[in-house]
């Protein structure tokens, strides 16, 4: 077969090809022009990027295309020089102490390396998500029972319920990652980032927590957006893929879409990049 | 689906990628030998440091031959320690636990205090116009000696273990708090950002992110501040602020070695047996 070529621009107009979010629905993430430069380093140009309910766009990109940037500049951690971001109804670029943490507490982000509180217990970190909401009683460590049930109801949904008491830092990668998706959930996100999330796992293991994200998406409505190394997980877990090269959207399409050698292109001159996990 | 194999065109090879740049031939060859021998940086730094220990030891009067020679009069010293005379047995205890509740007592009261600048004094969580004064605070107070403020707590509260424990607890401020911030600064920062982007309070970041990962070391470091305070508490008694120091000089100034040894003993068993329980809390700690 002979996919069509990928389309230049970013996934600004078409909906995914998955079929889990309606046409008409309106972007929960919609990025226009970014850019974001660190000091006097551009590292973002003119990005273009939309996250529908439901759909889980997965961002391709040898290291140093951008793809972490982006994420960051998200939630208020990159500058953005140029462009417009809205997440969740909510002007990035405007936001600033308590309208930007209240940004942040809408994304729920997964990281690469899980980033648990390891002496703390399963439970406590799934509860760490719901800080935003509990100031008053967690001056004691204390949450509401409500949050509490929450958190074991997430937690069996992953499959750790039996490990709540355990420490964070006695289980496997696996298993933190799932904790660390739970924790997200636990924000009541209205969106998820995760920025490398199975870049520390083995196959196996990436395929069951793409496969958790995806589930998600598909369930709860919420859109993932994904950065990934390996583009067989993309094809298999994502509805729509961007590719970036040197801070700009290099290729933009559904997986089905995309040509293998224009997705091979994303790599192709960089020296640096683990070219197995191609 | 696509397999992997298919994904990647390109030829693999058990070449690793090759960026231009090679190790010159001589380093090359140097690295390949079984001994390396020592370059230039440490060519230097080797008569330097021998240089400055000689430069120290003939400031400090260091003088092994000295010791030598003097080594008779330690032993006739020690031989007057001999045996030791318990007979005060009941003062001894006394006083020995009025030092360990100094120490408990300044310890607990410093910790708290050192914790609260220490917080102030970690890069990573304070701003930069507060970390310095609060770094500059504990330089201050660290470069002053215990006794110094033994001295002035007894003038403003009068003799006893009181003024020694408010001396115990400003010390303790310069020393640990130190060594808090550092340990605070070492924790690793990315449940911090998890904690951050999910909307946390700066205090819910300290409380669920840096306290949790600080604890064992934070824990240790007290309790290596308790043994230190309750050797540092015996010594407080040369000022009149309390605990087992009086006692400890008055016998050393009344030529009474019996009792002197005596006291030397108990301290031992005081501090062997609280090191012995702290190491093996320690322990479990980590």
């Amino acid at each position: 077969m002979n996919p069509p070529a990928p389309t230049t621009s970013a996934h600004t107009t078409s909906a995914p090809s998955g079929g889990h979010a309606p046409e008409a629905q309106a972007p929960l993430v919609r990025v226009r022009g970014l850019e974001v430069a660190y000091d006097t380093t551009p590292v973002l140009h003119g990005v273009d990027v939309d996250l529908r309910p439901g759909e889980v766009v997965a961002l391709l990109g040898a290291s140093g295309s951008g793809k972490s940037t982006l994420m960051r500049s998200l939630t208020g951690f990159a500058p953005i020089t140029a462009g417009t971001a809205e997440v969740a109804g909510r002007d990035v670029t405007a936001a600033r102490g308590r309208e930007l943490r209240a940004l942040r507490a809408d994304v729920g982000q997964v990281f690469q390396q899980f980033n648990l509180t390891p002496r703390l217990s399963v439970l406590t970190n799934v509860l760490a998500g719901s800080l935003h909401r509990s100031a008053a009683s967690t001056w004691f460590g204390q949450f509401p029972a409500a949050e509490r049930k929450r958190a074991l109801e997430l937690l069996d949904r992953v499959g750790i319920a039996h490990k709540a008491m355990a420490p964070a830092r006695s289980l496997s990668g696996g298993q933190q990652q799932r904790v660390a998706i739970a924790r997200a959930l636990m924000q009541r996100p209205r969106v998820i980032l995760a920025d490398e999330p199975v870049a520390s796992l083995d196959p196996r293991l990436a395929d069951s927590v793409l496969g958790l994200l995806r589930g998600i998406a598909q369930e709860d409505g919420i859109p993932v957006l994904v950065s990934l190394h390996v583009l067989d997980l993309a094809v298999a877990h994502s509805d729509w893929i961007v590719g970036l090269r040197d801070g700009r959207v290099l290729l933009s399409g559904a997986p089905a879409d995309l040509a293998r050698t224009d997705l091979d292109a994303l790599y192709s001159g960089k020296e640096d990049v683990d070219v197995d996990a191609l | 689906m696509s397999t992997l194999s298919d994904l990647d065109p390109r030829p693999r090879t058990a070449e690793p990628p090759r960026t231009g740049e090679t190790l010159p031939p001589a380093e090359r060859h140097r690295l390949e030998r079984t001994v390396l021998w020592p370059r230039g940086r440490t060519l230097i730094t080797l008569p330097l440091l021998i240089g400055v220990l000689w430069w120290s030891s003939k400031g400090a009067e260091f003088a092994p031959t000295e010791l030598g020679e003097g080594m008779v009069n330690i032993g006739e010293y020690l031989s007057r320690l001999w045996p030791p005379d318990f007979s005060e047995l009941g003062t001894i205890v006394r006083l020995l636990i009025e030092t360990l509740q100094m120490a408990i007592v300044g310890t607990l009261l410093g910790g708290v205090l050192a914790l609260l600048v220490a917080f102030a004094a970690t890069a990573t969580l304070a701003p930069r116009w507060v970390y310095y004064p609060a770094r500059w605070t504990m330089n201050v107070i660290r470069s002053i000696p215990e006794l110094v403020f033994a001295l002035m707590f007894v003038s403003a509260v009068g003799l006893g273990p009181f003024a020694g424990i408010l001396a115990m607890t400003l010390a303790s401020i310069g020393s640990i708090g130190k060594v808090y911030a550092e340990a605070m600064e070492s924790v690793d920062q990315g449940p911090l950002t998890a904690l951050r982007s999910v909307g946390a309070s700066p205090r819910q970041v300290i409380q669920f992110g840096v306290l949790p990962q600080a604890a064992p070391l934070l824990v240790s470091y007290t309790l290596l501040l308790f043994e230190g305070n309750v050797r540092g508490a015996t010594i407080f008694g040369l000022v009149g602020a309390g605990g087992i120091g009086l006692e400890l000089t008055t016998a050393m100034r009344m030529y009474d070695y019996g009792h002197l040894s005596a006291i030397v003993i108990s301290i031992i068993v005081l501090v062997t047996v609280i090191d012995q329980c702290s190491a093996l809390i320690r322990r479990r700690l980590t």
